[in-house]
């Protein structure tokens, strides 16, 4: 399990990096795509299936489809033509390490605190996965999934509407 | 549980640090949206290790929320880029000022 989970790591940071460092869209694409299977396997590790498979579908699936077909379409290579910008890119590491920094220690002096639920591993395992999860989202987070389907339909029309309006 | 909690949040964090940096450092539009999808994948990584180590279901139902927040975001983000390239502006965000005007 632990070998497995540096495996996965390993590779999720690899192909993090890519989608950060590559000159063409369409290589970044490819490494978040890569990058959101492996944490479709974390979350496989983490007993979280039903995630698992809402990953794969939308995130690597539909997300992403978007994307290469929106790279393809409009030109794969406007990145490279860019006039280079010379040293800003320092402040962004810069900033990256601060943050890391600052994240890491928050971990490590704050620990890990919080009320443990009743819904082990055992007592999933007993309804099934897939079915506690439909019960608390339309039970306990009905209001919750009930705006999010409307952000979805607005979404929907709004995108639709940029679609159709030209700008000069 | 061999995996400790602590390698989930660290990885997370990890990752999310890389898409600040990718959002700070890349000029390219599409290449910003897939580093906003870096760190909501970081955060959604933070929320199901959480739950899965507190036995309850919360982080799960909160994490596939995000996904579907996310999934319209892209949708109306990439129907404004392919409107700003029809219009013919170059593809930098520094030089993306159409809501001045």
């Amino acid at each position: 399990m632990v070998v497995g989970f540096a495996l996965v790591a390993a590779w999720e940071i690899v192909t993090a990096a890519g989608v950060v460092a590559f000159r063409k869209p369409m290589y970044n694409a490819l490494s978040l795509v890569a990058n959101m299977l492996g944490l479709a396997v974390l979350f496989l590790m983490l007993n979280a299936q039903f995630l698992f498979a809402a990953q794969v579908i939308v995130y690597a699936g539909a997300v992403m489809v978007l994307f290469v077909f929106i790279i393809a379409l409009i030109n794969p290579e406007s990145d490279v033509a860019l006039p280079p910008r010379g040293n800003e890119w320092i402040y962004g590491a810069v900033f990256g390490v601060i943050f890391a920094a600052l994240l890491v220690s928050l971990l490590f002096n704050r620990g890990l605190t919080g009320r443990s639920g009743t819904l082990t591993p055992e007592a999933i395992a007993a309804v099934g996965n897939v079915q506690t999860i439909g019960i608390a989202l339309y039970t306990k987070f009905l209001f919750p999934v009930e705006v999010t389907s409307l952000l979805l339909l607005i979404a929907a029309v709004g995108a639709v509407y940029l679609a159709i309006r030209r700008i000069r | 549980m061999p995996v400790p909690a602590y390698s989930f949040l660290l990885l997370s964090g990890v990752l999310f640090t890389m898409g600040a940096v990718g959002f700070l450092i890349r000029r390219n539009p599409l290449v910003v949206f897939m580093c906003i999808e870096l760190m909501l994948n970081a955060v959604n990584l933070a929320f199901v290790a959480i739950s899965r180590y507190l036995n309850s279901l919360d982080g799960v139902v909160f994490a596939f929320l995000v996904i579907t927040v996310a999934a319209a975001e892209v949708v109306v983000g990439i129907a404004i880029i392919v409107q700003v390239y029809r219009a013919g502006r170059p593809m930098d965000v520094d030089d993306l000022d159409l809501m001045k005007e």
